[in-house]
C-alpha cells in the first residue's frame, strides 16, 4: 500500500529548528500561531508569499516544503501537459510546433523520471 | 497515476509511557517527519487512544509498530498491556498494518550481541538524528533519579527504525 507525500513537511521543519508556532507565526509576520498550526494541520493552505516566507525560513525549496502539494500539482500540469501534446500533434508541423512538442514531452517525461529514480 | 512514490512508506511507532505516550512518524530511512510525547491526565487510557485516533487521521501511516508487551521478558504494567492491546484494535480498525517487536528485537537493531543501554541507544539515535533529537538527549539517568520523559521520544523512533528494517 504505497503512500503519498505529506502536503507539506512543516512541523518537522520547525522543530528541528527549535522554534515555537508563535515564533514562526512573527517571522511569517502573522498575528498568532494559530495560522501556523492550520498549516501543519494542513487544514489550509498558505498564500505563495507565506509560502517563500516558509523557504526563506527553513531554506529549503518551497517544492520540498510542500512535498504533497507540489506532487499533486505536478500530476495534474503532466496530465494537462500531455492532453496539449494530443492537440498539438494534429496542427501543422511547423518549427514553433515542434518546439512546443518536445517542450510539452519533456513535462510528461519529467515525472516518469522521477518516479523511476524513487523506485 | 497516484502510485508513482512507492518510497513513501509512512511508519508510526507508539512507546506508551508513564504520562502518555511517545511517536514518531518516519517516512523513508532518513526522514522523521514527526516526534514527540503526547501527555494526559485523568483516564489515560481512553485519552492517549483519542489522541492516537488524531495521529492516525493526520498522517494516515502504512504501518504502526508497537512494543510487545506480551513477549517474555517484559516488565509493562497491567495498563501499558491492555492499552496497547487497545492501540493495535485501534490501529486495525484504521486499516493500518501492525507490526510488534519486543524489547530484545529492537535492541539486536542496534547492538551486536543485543545488550546496550538505554540511554547508549537514545546516543546512537540522537546521533544518528541530530537536528530533530539532538538536543532532546536528556542526561544519562543517576539510580535516584525517575526516567527522563523524553525517552518515551527515543522509544518510539528505536521502534520506527527496527519496524522499517524489517519491511526492507
Amino acid at each position: 500500500m504505497p503512500s503519498t507525500q505529506l502536503p507539506n513537511y512543516l512541523r518537522s521543519n520547525r522543530k528541528c529548528l527549535g522554534l515555537s508556532q508563535d515564533e514562526v507565526a512573527f517571522l511569517l509576520g502573522a498575528q498568532s500561531g494559530a495560522k501556523v498550526s492550520r498549516y501543519e494541520r494542513f487544514v489550509r493552505e498558505p498564500s505563495l508569499a507565506t509560502a517563500l516566507a516558509y523557504e526563506a525560513i527553513f531554506q529549503k525549496p518551497a517544492s520540498e516544503l510542500f512535498g504533497g502539494l507540489y506532487q499533486k500539482m505536478e500530476q495534474k500540469v503532466v496530465a494537462r501537459a500531455k492532453a496539449l501534446t494530443y492537440r498539438t500533434d494534429y496542427q501543422k508541423p511547423t518549427r514553433e510546433n515542434t518546439q512546443k512538442l518536445q517542450a510539452l514531452t519533456d513535462i510528461a517525461a519529467s515525472q516518469s523520471k522521477k518516479a523511476l529514480n524513487l523506485s | 497515476m497516484s502510485q508513482i512514490h512507492p518510497k513513501y512508506l509512512r511508519i508510526l511507532a507508539i512507546a506508551p509511557s508513564t504520562r502518555g505516550f511517545g511517536f514518531a512518524v518516519l517516512e523513508e530511512e532518513e526522514t522523521l517527519v514527526d516526534w514527540g510525547v503526547k501527555s494526559v491526565e485523568g483516564d489515560k487510557n481512553t485519552r492517549c487512544l483519542a489522541k492516537l485516533k488524531e495521529i492516525i487521521a493526520h498522517y494516515g501511516p502504512d504501518v504502526m509498530v508497537l512494543q510487545d508487551p506480551s513477549r517474555k521478558g517484559s516488565r509493562c504494567s497491567a495498563r501499558i498491556r491492555t492499552l496497547t492491546r487497545r492501540m493495535i484494535a485501534l490501529g486495525s480498525s484504521h486499516k493500518v498494518s501492525v507490526k510488534l517487536f519486543s524489547r530484545d528485537e529492537v535492541r539486536q537493531t542496534y547492538f551486536t550481541g543485543g545488550a546496550g543501554t538505554k540511554h547508549a541507544l537514545a546516543e546512537i539515535l540522537a546521533k544518528r538524528f541530530p537536528a530533530e533529537l539532538g538536543f532532546r538527549l536528556p542526561p544519562k539517568r543517576r539510580p535516584w533519579m525517575s526516567e527522563d520523559y523524553r525517552m518515551a521520544i527515543f522509544d518510539a523512533v528505536a521502534l520506527a527504525l527496527a519496524g522499517q528494517r524489517s519491511i526492507e
